[in-house]
C-alpha cells in the first residue's frame, strides 16, 4: 500500500501497534477487570414479554437470596426522577427500568444489587414480575397502521415517529416518467448488531464523602456521557469523572447510554460504594443498540445508453420501542443523503418515515457514519439491477455515472459536497488487480458447464467526519474535536485527545501525526485518551471521525507548538524569527547550511532556556471544527462461487481499493480494512437480528447469531489509490468504515450475477445457504413449469 | 412462539371415572412427566416444578395450573402459565370427553402454547419435539393410571 511519494519523517509508516504489547499479554485494563472496596454487581432483570402491562413486582424472594442488597424497580428511580431519560439526540425519552408497561422481549424492568455476581443473577431469577400480555407489534408496516399504539406515554398517539426527506420530489418523479429504462426494487438492510467481543459494562462509584461520581464505563464518548449525566441528574459536571478504560470492540454499540449504567450509579448513589455492571451476551444483543433495519424501495431512471436520469428512494425505518437512533440532531437519517453514491444524478429525491415496533431501540452507527452503509448498499444494489435491466456490464454502467475528478469539489442533488475522488481511478486499480476480463471469460465458461459464479462490484462513497458545526450536534453539543500536546524538556511528551478508541489504534496513529509535524520519535509520544478528568472536551470515536476531526485537531495543535518552537529555535540560535525555516524536520537558518536545531533541543530550552518575556514550556491545546466532511471511497470486487444444490457460496476472491486520502499508517488501515470486510462478510452471509410474529427475539447467542472465525472468512485482497481531502490538515479521509459500508453490495452483487442464468434478480440478505438453495428451487421450478 | 396441538386419547374407563381423575389436581399433576415437586394450591389449582432440557436451557421451570372443569361435565379447559431462566410458556388446553357406551372414554384434546425468552430461540422443530413428549407423555400416564385403579 503506498501513501505519498514524499518520504515522511512518521506519516505513511507502518509502525507497530503501540498499545498491542500489553493487549497480546493480556495486561489491558477493560472495565471487568477493575476491582474496587466493597464493590457491589448489579443484575438486571427482563421481561420475557414484548408488550405488557406490569400489575406487580416482588422482589421478596429475591431479597432472601444470601447477599442480596437491594432490588431497584422502576418505581424507585421514578422517585429520584430518573424512570425514563433522553434518548441520543433528544427527541424521544426512554425507559430505565419499565414503568407501566414493557414495550419489547428482554427490556429491563428491575435490578438486584448483591455482594457477588453470581448472587446477583441468582436473585434476578426470583425477582416476580405479574404481566398482562399486550399484542405485540413487530412489523413497522402493522405499526404504520395504528392498530394497536405502542407509545401511550407520548402526546401524539401514532406509532409514527418522523417524515424525513431531501431533494427534489416533483422534478425526480418527472424525470423517472421519463426514463428510457426504469427499475424499482424493495431492498432490506436487515436488522443486525455490532456484537462487540466485549459487552458493555460499567463500574458507578459514589464516593459520599467529596460527593464525586466516578463511572467506569464502556464509553466511545466519554465527555459527552459525562454532560449527559449531569444534565439528566442534576449533578454539576465538576462532580462526575467518566473512565473509559480498554474498550474490547465499540463498532457505535457503545455511544448511548444503557439502563445499566444508570441503575449502577442509582445503587452506588443509595448504597454509597461503588457498583459494577457487566452485561452478559444475550443482553447485549437483546437490550443495546442494534444497527440498519431499513426497508429501502429504490427506483433508477436512465436513458438507453445507461446514463442515469433520476433517483428515488423512499424508506421504512424500524426504530423499536423508543426512538433511540444514533443519529445527530439536525439529521434524524444520520447522512442517508449519500445514497446517490458515486454517481452524477441530476434529479434525485430521498424520504424516509420511522415508526415504533415491539424491539428493542437503536439505530446505532454500527461502523458507519449514520446511515452511510444502508445509503451505499442501496445505490450500489439499484446500479446492479439497472445494468441488469439495460443489459449492460455492471463496470461500463459505473464509469458512464460516475463524478468526474475534474467535477471535485462536487455538489450532489442531495446536498452534500464531496471534497475528492477518481473513482475512475481507482475502479481501474481493482479491475486489473483482480483480472476482470479473464473472469468474465471464465464465467462464461462455468455458465456453459452449468456452474453458478459471479462477479459482484461495489464502488462506493461514504460521507464521514462529522462534523462541521453549523451542521452537526448530538443534544446541541457542537461535533468539534479536541488535542492536547505537551512536549516534555527531554523531547518526548503526552498526546491527549477527545476521542476514545477501541481498537482503531489511535495510540500509534495519534503519535505518528504529531512526531511528523514536530520532528519528534512516535515512540516517545505517549497518547492518552477517555479519562475526562485529563483530556480535553471532545465528541469521542465513532462514524469514522476520529481521524477527520481529533486527527485534524491533532495535526493543528502541533503547529501551534511549531510555531512557538521557532521563537525559541531563533533565540538559541540567535537569529531573527524570520530566518528560521522548518526543513526536513529541524529548524535551520536560512542560508547558514549546518546551522539547525532539532525539537528535541527546542524542547529543552522551552524549559531550560526560555525566550525572555514570553511563556515557558511547550504545549498547546486545539479544537477543530471542520470546514467540511470527508469523502473516502473505494471499488470492491467479489468473485463467488454458488453450489446449485446446496446454496452454499464460497468468496473465491475479494480485492478492495480503498481511497482514504493521506494514509497515517498502512498496517493500520490494512488491518482495519480487513476487520471491515470480515463484518461485511458476515452481515452478507450470516447475521440477522430477527423477531418471530410473537415479538421473540431469536439470535440472543452466538450459537444463533454467527460471528466468522477464520475457517469462514475469506482472503482479502488490498490496495489503494490517494486524493488527499484538500481541506483536511494531513489530508486524510477515515477508513475504519469503509469496508463495512463498501462490501455487503459486493458480495451481494457476486451472488445475484451468479445466480443471474436462473433469473433471479435480488434476494435480500443475509444470503444464508438455505435461502439461496430455495431461490434456486423455486426458480427452477418456475422455468421448467413455463418450458 | 406459538405451537398448536391436538389428539385423541381411548382411557379404558367409564366417563365418570375419567372425569373424577381429571377434575383433581394431584391426579393430574402426578401424570406430568419429570416433575420434581407439586403443590396443590385448592382443589382446581396447583403449582409444579418441572425438570427442564431443551437445547442450552436446562433447569427447573415453575407452572401454575388451573383446572377449569365445565358444566355438564363434557369438558376440561386448562391453563398452565410458568417458566424459569427469563423464559414463559402460556398454555391452554382443553378436552372434549365422550363416553363411547362400551366401558372406555375418548379425550379429543387440543393445546396452544406461546413461548418467550431464550427457550423460543431454540426453535421449533426442537420445542415441538419436547412439548409433544410432554403431552404424549402426560396423557399416556393418565390413560395408564386411571385404567390401573380400575
Amino acid at each position: 500500500m503506498t501513501t505519498t511519494d514524499k518520504p515522511r519523517h512518521a506519516i505513511g509508516l507502518s509502525m507497530k501497534r503501540k498499545e498491542d504489547p500489553r493487549f497480546i499479554r493480556g495486561r489491558g485494563r477493560y472495565v471487568d477487570d477493575i476491582v474496587l472496596p466493597n464493590m457491589l454487581h448489579l443484575a438486571l432483570v427482563h421481561s420475557p414479554y414484548p408488550h405488557a402491562r406490569i400489575k406487580n413486582i416482588d422482589s421478596t424472594a429475591a431479597l432472601a437470596v444470601p447477599g442480596v442488597k437491594a432490588v431497584l424497580t422502576g418505581k424507585d428511580l421514578e422517585a429520584a426522577g430518573l424512570a425514563w431519560i433522553p434518548t441520543f439526540h433528544g427527541y424521544d425519552k426512554q425507559m430505565v427500568l419499565a414503568v407501566g408497561k414493557v414495550l419489547y422481549q428482554y427490556q429491563e424492568v428491575a435490578g438486584v444489587v448483591a455482594e457477588t455476581r453470581e448472587a446477583a443473577h441468582d436473585g434476578a431469577e426470583l425477582v416476580e414480575v405479574d404481566y398482562e400480555p399486550l399484542d405485540p407489534v413487530v412489523d413497522p408496516f402493522e405499526a404504520r397502521k395504528d392498530t394497536i399504539i405502542l407509545r401511550d406515554d407520548r402526546e401524539n398517539k401514532t406509532n409514527h415517529i418522523y417524515h424525513w426527506e431531501v431533494g427534489a420530489r416533483e422534478e425526480t418523479d418527472k424525470a423517472l416518467a421519463a426514463s428510457d429504462v426504469h427499475i424499482k426494487e424493495r431492498i432490506y438492510f436487515q436488522r443486525c448488531h455490532p456484537a462487540p467481543l466485549e459487552p458493555c459494562g460499567g463500574i458507578a462509584d459514589m464516593n459520599p464523602a467529596t460527593g464525586r461520581l466516578t463511572i467506569y464505563m464502556t464509553s466511545q464518548a466519554p465527555h459527552a456521557h459525562r454532560t449527559v449525566v449531569s444534565l439528566v441528574t442534576g449533578i454539576p459536571e465538576d462532580k462526575i469523572h467518566i473512565i473509559s478504560p480498554d474498550i474490547g470492540g465499540g463498532f457505535g454499540n457503545k455511544v448511548p447510554v444503557y439502563p445499566g449504567y444508570v441503575v449502577a450509579a442509582v445503587a452506588s448513589v443509595v448504597l454509597k460504594v461503588p457498583v459494577k455492571w457487566i452485561e452478559t451476551r444475550t443482553e447485549n444483543l437483546t437490550t443495546t443498540g442494534f444497527a440498519r433495519d431499513y426497508h429501502m424501495d429504490v427506483e433508477i431512471g436512465a436513458d438507453k445508453d445507461g446514463k442515469v436520469t433520476a433517483l428515488k428512494v423512499g424508506t421504512v425505518a424500524d426504530h423499536g420501542a423508543f426512538d433511540a437512533a444514533a443519529d445527530p440532531t439536525k439529521y434524524p437519517a444520520g447522512l442517508f443523503g449519500i445514497v446517490t453514491g458515486s454517481y452524477d444524478f441530476p434529479h434525485a429525491f430521498t424520504e424516509l418515515d420511522a415508526y415504533f415496533t415491539n424491539k428493542a431501540p437503536g439505530g446505532v452507527a454500527y461502523r458507519c457514519s449514520f446511515r452511510v452503509t444502508e445509503a451505499s448498499y442501496a445505490i450500489e444494489r439499484g446500479m446492479d439491477l439497472l445494468a441488469g435491466r439495460l443489459g449492460m456490464d455492471a463496470v461500463e454502467l459505473r464509469r458512464r455515472n460516475f463524478v468526474g475528478k475534474d467535477q471535485f469539489p462536487y455538489r450532489s442533488q442531495l446536498g452534500f459536497v464531496y471534497d475528492s475522488g477518481d473513482y475512475h481511478a481507482t475502479l481501474d486499480k481493482a479491475l486489473e488487480a483482480i483480472g476482470y476480463d479473464t473472469l468474465r471469460k471464465e464465467q462464461a465458461e462455468c455458465r456453459a458447464r452449468g456452474e453458478l459464479m459471479g462477479i459482484g462490484i461495489s464502488t462506493f462513497t461514504e460521507v464521514v467526519g462529522a462534523g462541521p458545526s453549523k451542521h452537526f450536534d448530538i443534544m446541541g453539543i457542537k461535533m468539534f474535536d479536541s488535542a492536547e500536546i505537551r512536549i516534555h524538556p527531554t523531547g518526548s511528551g503526552i498526546v491527549r485527545a477527545g476521542t476514545r478508541h477501541q481498537g482503531q489504534g489511535h495510540e500509534t496513529t495519534w503519535a505518528q501525526i504529531v512526531a511528523e509535524e514536530l520532528g519528534l520519535d512516535p515512540q516517545n509520544l505517549i497518547v492518552e485518551e477517555g479519562d475526562t478528568d485529563t483530556a480535553p472536551y471532545g465528541l469521542g470515536t465513532y462514524a469514522s471521525r476520529s481521524t477527520p476531526v481529533a486527527g485534524g485537531a491533532l495535526a493543528l495543535a502541533s503547529r501551534k507548538i511549531r510555531e512557538k518552537a521557532r521563537k525559541i529555535a531563533a533565540h538559541v540560535l540567535e537569529v531573527a524569527e524570520d530566518d528560521v525555516e522548518w526543513e526536513n524536520y529541524a529548524f535551520t537558518v536560512k542560508g547558514v547550511p549546518g546551522k539547525t536545531i532539532t525539537m528535541k533541543e527546542v524542547a529543552f530550552a522551552a524549559y531550560t532556556n526560555p525566550v525572555p518575556g514570553t511563556e515557558p514550556g511547550l504545549e498547546a491545546t486545539f479544537y477543530y471544527d471542520p470546514p467540511n466532511m470527508t469523502f473516502p471511497n473505494g471499488a470492491y470486487i467479489a468473485v463467488v462461487s454458488v453450489d446449485p444444490e446446496t446454496g452454499e457460496t464460497k468468496v473465491k476472491r475479494f480485492v478492495a481499493v480503498d481511497d482514504c486520502g493521506v494514509v497515517i499508517n498502512p498496517m493500520i488501515v490494512e488491518g482495519q480494512i480487513h476487520g471491515g470486510l470480515t463484518e461485511g462478510y458476515a452481515i452478507a452471509f450470516m447475521q440477522e437480528i430477527r423477531y418471530d410474529e410473537g415479538g421473540n427475539h431469536m439470535n440472543t447467542n452466538f450459537t444463533e447469531y454467527l460471528v466468522p472465525t477464520a475457517v469462514e472468512t475469506p482472503v482479502w485482497e488490498t490496495g489503494s489509490t490517494v486524493t488527499p481531502s484538500p481541506h483536511h490538515p494531513i489530508g486524510a479521509k477515515g477508513v475504519g468504515e469503509s469496508p463495512n459500508v463498501g462490501s455487503p453490495a459486493a458480495f451481494v452483487n457476486a451472488v445475484m450475477d451468479a445466480l443471474s442464468p436462473l433469473g433471479i434478480t435480488h434476494l435480500d440478505m443475509p444470503l444464508t445457504r438455505e435461502k439461496v438453495w430455495r431461490a434456486i428451487r423455486d426458480a427452477k421450478a418456475a422455468k421448467a413449469a413455463t418450458a | 412462539m406459538n405451537l398448536h396441538y391436538s389428539g385423541q386419547e381411548i382411557v379404558p374407563a367409564p366417563k365418570a371415572k375419567v372425569w373424577a381423575f381429571i377434575s383433581d389436581p394431584a391426579s393430574v399433576a402426578s401424570c406430568m412427566p419429570d416433575v420434581i415437586e407439586t403443590t396443590v394450591v385448592d382443589a382446581t389449582h396447583f403449582e409444579t416444578k418441572v425438570k427442564i432440557a431443551v437445547g442450552p436451557v436446562r433447569g427447573s421451570f415453575t407452572f401454575k395450573v388451573a383446572l377449569d372443569p365445565q358444566p355438564g361435565g363434557d369438558r376440561m379447559n386448562m391453563t398452565i402459565s410458568g417458566g424459569g431462566f427469563g423464559s414463559v410458556v402460556d398454555l391452554t388446553a382443553g378436552a372434549d370427553i365422550k363416553d363411547n357406551g362400551d366401558g372406555s372414554t375418548t379425550l379429543d384434546w387440543t393445546g396452544d402454547a406461546s413461548m418467550r425468552g431464550p427457550v423460543a430461540t431454540i426453535g421449533g422443530r426442537v420445542l415441538d419435539a419436547q412439548a409433544q413428549r410432554v403431552i404424549s407423555t402426560t396423557f399416556a400416564n393418565v390413560k395408564a393410571r386411571v385404567g390401573a385403579t380400575g
